[in-house]
């Protein structure tokens, strides 16, 4: 483990991780630094939610809305590939990038309206209008999605685009954050394994660095739409 | 004295376009923070159990920071350690001239301006972009950040728009959106030609190895995403158990920060990109920095580690709404500046900032993690005591009125001749407008009230005697 640094560098300092490994083990020797803390687990929720399918629903579209990320209700597949041309239509859009195995197949109603897919690395699709993914999951309690990037789930296509849409199930919300890590707890966090990057992403890109005033739309997409299809397909 | 605290307070105090700034901003994030915080589950358990979290974490620092280190290279990344900021700057170059980094874009950290590592490699010939929207405007405007979090809070909008005007030619305008528009467009191409991206830490989960960073902007995520290096840099006090930990104090940051339920995002990255993956960094680095917290650990300063630099502390400050950041001269201003700067720095070095606080507590009722900063300045003004950081005449006064408490003749005849004097002093008008220095302190803002004519012992001596 040590040589992880001399690895890197042949000039680091080959002792600088002994002498503060040691100066940390001698401070905390014979005393703890917080006795009283060790009892205590992270148990309690931060939100109060009401944990109804239906009410997880407009929880999710409140609390997204709330942070400029628009929600549209879909009654299935079929509706929800109209909504999503609907809104490259506005939005102009002549190329999107988008992940692979999307929860409804849009290559056909892509392909109708003539909008070129372009995927690839960050530098490929750095051009392209818009950017469609799925999610692992969504999070009503804060109007979240979670987005576990992979083969064919590219870190682009909600970073990198003016216009983010993504695509989710009402059966893949979650009512808080504790829950989804609660799921992943369950699966042994391998999560962490299988994927660099998992994404919480709430509401469009903002900032309030001038005089603490919100602007949505900084680095980030300038628009977050958010597809929540209701019946299985 | 050997800090400027005084006279830069004066200045900021005089300073209309930062109060302008300062009341504005302040203000719209302690209602923020009130909101978000109020509408919990249950906030003073909540605040219990995130500071428990943290707490945990340092019970067990060297075993936690091990475990981060082990998960991270299984995962392909690698890990650095400095001792100080030149250790960590000399890493860091080192690792830009291996990979031949001729271009960085830098999202937001403290630590790197700690250590300040963007000047390090500008001055050796590394071109170094800041990529969050008020850092970059602080780098243009070539300033220092005056708050941990929102880092231009002392500049008004106008002022704003006239760095944009003069140094990136951005058309005049009032209007916040445009000029982040305009910003935006520039910073676009400066992402795709990095070669190198680097970002603070906000968590490090040691369980899994992976580095938690949050914003707003998405200017971190472009950061670490898009350059084929990303390298992470981190406070080694950064380092928490479990994911469940990271799941409490993620939402109390946000809400504790800026008011939001969640950040806009939360990246949380394992090492560099898997085989299979499409993008995301091929290398990923690691650098964890003591520079003085492994000396403070031990000590009964211990609870400033605790900080996860949410910046509430500051906002809620009575002397922070007044003089900003800046009139600090610390890397960390606010409250919790006052406690952790001196202790980085040698308590000597920076003895205005442990009497810079009217310990009033409202720092410490906004910490999400419930650190006692009062308690701990207190304790940094007696160390600055022990130390021998007084004046003469600061001594000898105390001296004096040691002796004086601690007499009752003394103590009456003093309580008299400060009755006569100050009755005398204030004349007819019954109030005293000019003191000689070192009382002019007192009269230069106010006026001084003369003691009553009778002291409450007498008064109350009178009354015994004519009780019935």
């Amino acid at each position: 483990m040590s040589d992880s640094t001399s690895s890197t560098a042949s000039t680091t300092h080959p002792t600088a991780r002994e002498i503060i490994m040691g100066q940390l083990r001698s401070a905390i020797s014979g005393k703890l630094p917080f006795a009283h803390a060790e009892a205590t687990r992270t148990t309690l929720s931060v939100t109060v939610i009401d944990n109804d399918p239906q009410a997880l629903i407009e929880r999710f579209k409140v609390e997204a809305e709330r942070v400029r990320g628009m929600v549209y209700l879909a009654e299935n597949d079929a509706e929800a590939g109209r909504i999503v041309i609907q809104l490259l239509a506005q939005c102009k859009a002549r190329t999107v990038t988008c992940w692979q195995h999307l929860p409804v197949n849009l290559d056909q109603p892509l392909a109708e309206v003539g909008i070129q897919q372009i995927n690839g690395a960050m530098a490929d699709v750095a051009g392209t209008d818009a950017g469609i993914t799925g999610a692992a999951c969504a999070i009503a309690a804060t109007g979240t999605l979670v987005l576990e990037m992979g083969p064919g789930r590219s870190r682009a296509a909600s970073l990198l685009v003016p216009i983010h849409i993504a695509l989710v199930r009402a059966s893949q919300l979650v009512p808080r954050l504790e829950d989804y890590i609660a799921q992943q707890r369950a699966d042994g966090l391998r999560v962490f394994t299988d994927t660099s990057n998992v994404v919480f992403i709430t509401g469009a890109s903002r900032t309030a660095d001038i005089e603490m005033s919100v602007v949505y739309g900084v680095h980030g997409p300038l628009e977050l739409h958010i597809v929540l299809i209701k019946n299985e397909s | 004295m050997k800090d400027n605290f005084k006279s830069a307070t004066l200045i900021a105090l005089q300073d209309i376009q930062l109060q302008t700034a300062l009341d504005r901003g302040t203000t719209r994030a302690v209602n923020g923070r009130i909101t978000a915080m109020g509408e919990t589950t249950d906030a003073p358990a909540l605040r219990q159990q995130a500071a428990h979290a943290r707490e945990r974490a340092l019970n067990k620092l060297p075993d936690l920071l091990e475990q981060l280190e082990a998960n991270v290279i299984k995962h392909g990344g690698r890990v650095l350690w400095a001792r100080d900021g030149k250790e960590a700057n000399d890493l860091v170059l080192q690792v830009c001239q291996q990979h031949g980094v001729k271009r960085v874009t830098k999202a937001k950290s403290m630590v790197a301006e700690e250590i300040d590592l963007a000047h390090h490699l500008e001055s050796h010939g590394i071109e170094s972009t800041e990529s969050d929207l008020g850092e970059y405007i602080i780098q243009l405007a070539h300033e220092k950040p005056s708050h941990i979090v929102f880092p231009v809070l002392h500049k008004t909008k106008e002022q704003v728009a006239e760095v944009l005007h003069d140094k990136i030619a951005m058309p005049m305008t009032d209007d916040p959106e445009r000029m982040t528009r305009y910003v935006r467009g520039i910073m676009r191409q400066k992402y795709l030609d990095a070669d190198l991206g680097i970002s603070g830490v906000n968590f490090a989960i040691a369980e899994t190895g992976t580095i938690v960073t949050v914003e707003n902007e998405g200017n971190n995520r472009l950061s670490a995403g898009a350059p084929r290096i990303h390298l992470a840099i981190m406070g080694l006090e950064k380092v928490i158990e479990t994911v469940e930990d990271f799941g409490i104090l993620v939402q109390l940051l946000a809400r504790s920060a800026t008011g939001q339920r969640m950040t806009v995002y939360g990246s949380l990255m394992t090492g560099p990109r898997r085989a299979q993956e499409i993008d995301g960094p091929e290398e990923f680095y690691l650098l964890i920095l003591d520079n003085g917290r492994s000396k403070i650990l031990g000590t009964e300063y211990a609870e400033a580690l605790k900080c996860i630099r949410c910046g509430a502390c500051l906002n809620a400050c009575p002397v922070y709404q007044n003089i900003g950041g800046h009139a600090y001269n610390a890397v960390y201003p606010g409250p919790i500046g006052a406690v952790f700067s001196p202790l980085l720095a040698g308590v000597t070095n920076m003895p205005s900032l442990p009497h810079a606080s009217s310990l009033c507590g409202a720092c410490q009722s906004a910490c999400p993690v419930d650190i006692a900063i009062p308690d701990m300045l207190l304790r940094l003004r007696r160390d600055l005591v022990q130390q021998g950081g007084q004046s003469v005449g600061w001594r000898l006064g105390m001296k004096l009125w040691q002796l004086g408490m601690q007499s009752p003749l003394l103590y009456k005849l003093g309580g008299w001749g400060a009755g006569v004097v100050t009755q005398v002093l204030g004349g007819k008008a019954g109030k005293i407008t000019q003191l000689p220095a070192p009382l002019s302190g007192w009269t230069d803002s106010r006026d001084f009230k003369p003691f009553a004519r009778q002291s409450f012992r007498q008064r109350y001596a009178a009354r015994a005697k004519n009780k019935p």
